[in-house]
């Protein structure tokens, strides 16, 4: 224990550029499948059967194993950053859509109709009334995605990905050595603590985004 | 129907059947809604009363027929315009839970692209016309409100734009009676200063007689079995299924027909709480009346006192009598007030304005003498009416 509290110490600087990288793709990444799941929700909510294939096609696509989607994006893209951050985007897909297109589903239609009857638009009904209704929902989807995509971030360091997977592949493949469990730990760790940091953002995020009147 | 002047709306040959339905939900339906009045829709579950109303702001886009606003065509003109031009008030109303209230108001008037300050000094009568302080509920949430108040706001950003037609379903029917009884009461006051027209649906024609100037009541399909005013129908029901739509005691339904607004109170002796017990003792004396109603320094009823009460020289004047509330509102009809006093146990109640203020006495006298002339001018009706245009002789009406 001691010992990994010196390697800790010791070794700080790096795990904290490691993390730096980690959190970059990781937002990179939720950013992008926010806006594609946003639209994906939009074009598709009204219908719940085109709504239940397209959330059907993108539950598949979470059960492929992480490692497999690296190996069979790298032909498309290459190794290294571009098919971490396509696999992630893929996985991060599901949440936010399903929790999007439940949210939309989910506004009382009272409240749709008095917005049609005082003659608000389609376009406007969506921005003002339908969106800010479900963001609380959408919002979840979001954090459980991040969380998500975080862990996976890690294996993409497999296909030289950036990000603390670094430290665990390196420790994992001298196992045996004294430094190995040091190395898996601490990349670990900083996984663990960074999803912890984004919890308490999302919190703070819920806090300045939700209307009061629908927390 | 409303004589040589346009009307404000008119439903012309209006039909809606939806899509996979053999039946028609609304089936060739012509109707003439006079301006500044209110025209309620009344029939059984299922008659056509919410499609109907919806086809007059095109929710409901109807299979053929016209639809005339203000004498122009309306039937393909742009929706959401046509929208912003008439009061939409549902029974569930659809307050925005994420908008403050000054922003549920102001959903019109922004859309609208009034003036900021325009758009804040409309709130504020809004809310002050409903009763409800703009300082304190402006900025509050529809959740931190009662059903009531939202009731009133959901009136409110009706009327934002000052429409000149305010179509309403069910508004009250979710509420509970005594809350519904006084937002009625509420509304019709504000009826007589606005003079909108409205379209109000309802089942209960209670309701209907109460809050309607004109009452269409809607068989299957919205087919029309009588238009006419209240009164009309109640002492002259076109045929079965309007007299079965009525139901029994419509003589007492009767009564709903007169506001206290409309009958001649009594001027009772009254005297003012803060006054010393002598001059409330001169107004006995000079009262022939036996007894002396006692109000605040605003004017409101408060207790009633007869001679015997003011021997307990020792209780002051305000816990001294019996209490002369509640009072009974003005808006309020006949029935009410009957329903008041026999609850009450008392032969009088005190009649006040929207404010509170006395305005003067009913008694079961003024009710009684209601009920004669009603029952000489059902006669006189009846008897200006062939024989044979009638199947039965309508036996509430035999004295
Ligand atoms: N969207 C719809 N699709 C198919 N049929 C409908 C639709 N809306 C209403 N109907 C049918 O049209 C008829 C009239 O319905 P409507 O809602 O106008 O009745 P209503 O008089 O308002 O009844 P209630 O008092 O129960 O509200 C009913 O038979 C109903 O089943
Ligand atoms: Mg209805």
């Amino acid at each position: 224990m001691r010992d990994f509290l010196d390697y800790l110490d010791f070794r700080k600087g790096h795990i904290y550029d490691l993390a730096v990288e980690h959190v970059k793709i990781v937002l990179v990444a939720i950013a992008i499948a926010t806006a594609i799941s946003i639209l994906i929700a939009i074009l598709t909510y009204r219908s719940a059967r085109i709504a239940a294939i397209v959330l059907g096609i993108q539950g598949a696509s979470l059960t492929v194993p992480s490692l497999a989607l690296f190996g069979l994006l790298i032909p498309f893209v290459g190794l290294g950053y571009r098919p971490v951050l396509v696999a992630l985007v893929i996985y991060a897909l599901l949440p936010i859509t399903r929790n999007t297109i439940t949210g939309l589903r989910g506004v009382d239609p009272a409240i749709i109709e008095s917005a049609q009857g005082m003659g608000m638009g389609r376009l406007r009904r969506l921005f003002r009334i339908e969106l800010p209704l479900a963001w609380p929902v959408i919002l979840t989807g979001i954090r459980v995605s991040t969380v998500m995509t975080l862990g996976i971030a890690a294996i993409g360091a497999y296909v030289n990905g950036p990000g603390l997977g670094e430290d665990i592949f390196a420790g994992l493949s001298r196992i045996g050595t004294p430094t190995a469990v040091h190395l898996a730990l601490g990349g670990t760790l900083g996984v663990v603590v960074l999803a912890m940091l984004f919890d308490a953002f999302y919190v703070v995020v819920g806090k300045l985004t939700i209307s009061k009147g629908v927390r | 129907m409303s004589g040589s002047a346009e009307p404000m709306i008119r439903l012309e040959n209006l039909t809606k059947r939806f899509p996979g339905q053999k039946q028609h939900a609304v089936d060739d339906l012509t109707l003439d809604i006079p301006d500044g009045e209110i025209v309620i829709l009344v029939g059984p579950s299922g008659s056509g009363k919410t499609t109907t109303l919806r086809m007059i702001n095109r929710l409901i886009e109807p299979t053929s027929g016209k639809i005339f606003l203000e004498g122009e065509d309306v039937t393909r003109v742009n929706a959401d315009k046509l929208r912003r031009r008439m009061g939409y008030v549902i029974q569930q109303i659809g307050l925005f839970p994420h908008a403050t209230i000054a922003s549920n108001i102001s959903t019109v008037p922004r859309m609208l692209g009034w003036k900021r300050k325009r758009i804040a000094a409309r709130v504020d009568e809004l809310l002050e016309m409903v009763g409800m302080d703009p300082s304190i509920y402006g900025k509050r949430y529809p959740k931190e409100l009662s059903g009531g108040q939202r009731q009133r706001i959901g009136v409110a950003r009706a009327m934002a734009a000052d429409p000149p037609v305010i179509l309403m379903d069910e508004p009250f029917s979710a509420i509970d009676p005594i809350t519904r009884g006084r937002l009625q009461n509420e509304f019709l006051q504000l009826q007589t200063e606005i003079r909108k027209t409205i379209v109000f649906v309802t089942h209960d024609i209670d309701e209907a007689i109460k809050m309607g100037d004109r009452i269409a009541i809607l068989d299957d399909q919205s087919h029309v079995a009588q238009y006419d005013t209240p009164a009309t129908i109640l002492t002259a029901p076109a045929n079965r299924f309007v007299e079965d739509f009525i139901g029994a005691r419509a003589s007492l339904k009767r009564l709903n027909l007169t506001r206290l607004s409309d009958v001649e109170l009594i001027h009772w002796p009254t005297a003012e709480l803060s006054t010393d017990r002598e001059s409330v003792r001169e107004a006995l004396l000079r009262s022939d009346k036996g007894s002396v109603l006692l109000l605040d320094e605003n004017h409101r009823p408060q207790r009633w006192i007869n001679a015997m009460d003011m021997e307990h020289t020792d209780t002051p004047l305000a816990e001294v009598g019996l209490p002369a509330t509640p009072a009974i509102d003005e808006q309020a009809t006949l029935y009410d007030a009957l329903n008041e006093m026999l609850t009450s146990l008392q032969g009088a109640a005190a009649v006040v304005d929207a404010d509170g203020v006395y305005r003067g006495v009913i008694d079961i006298e003024t009710i009684a003498a209601a009920i004669r002339t009603m029952r000489a001018e059902a006669r006189e009706r009846y008897r200006g009416e062939a024989p044979e245009a009638r199947e039965t002789e309508p036996t509430e009406m035999t004295s």
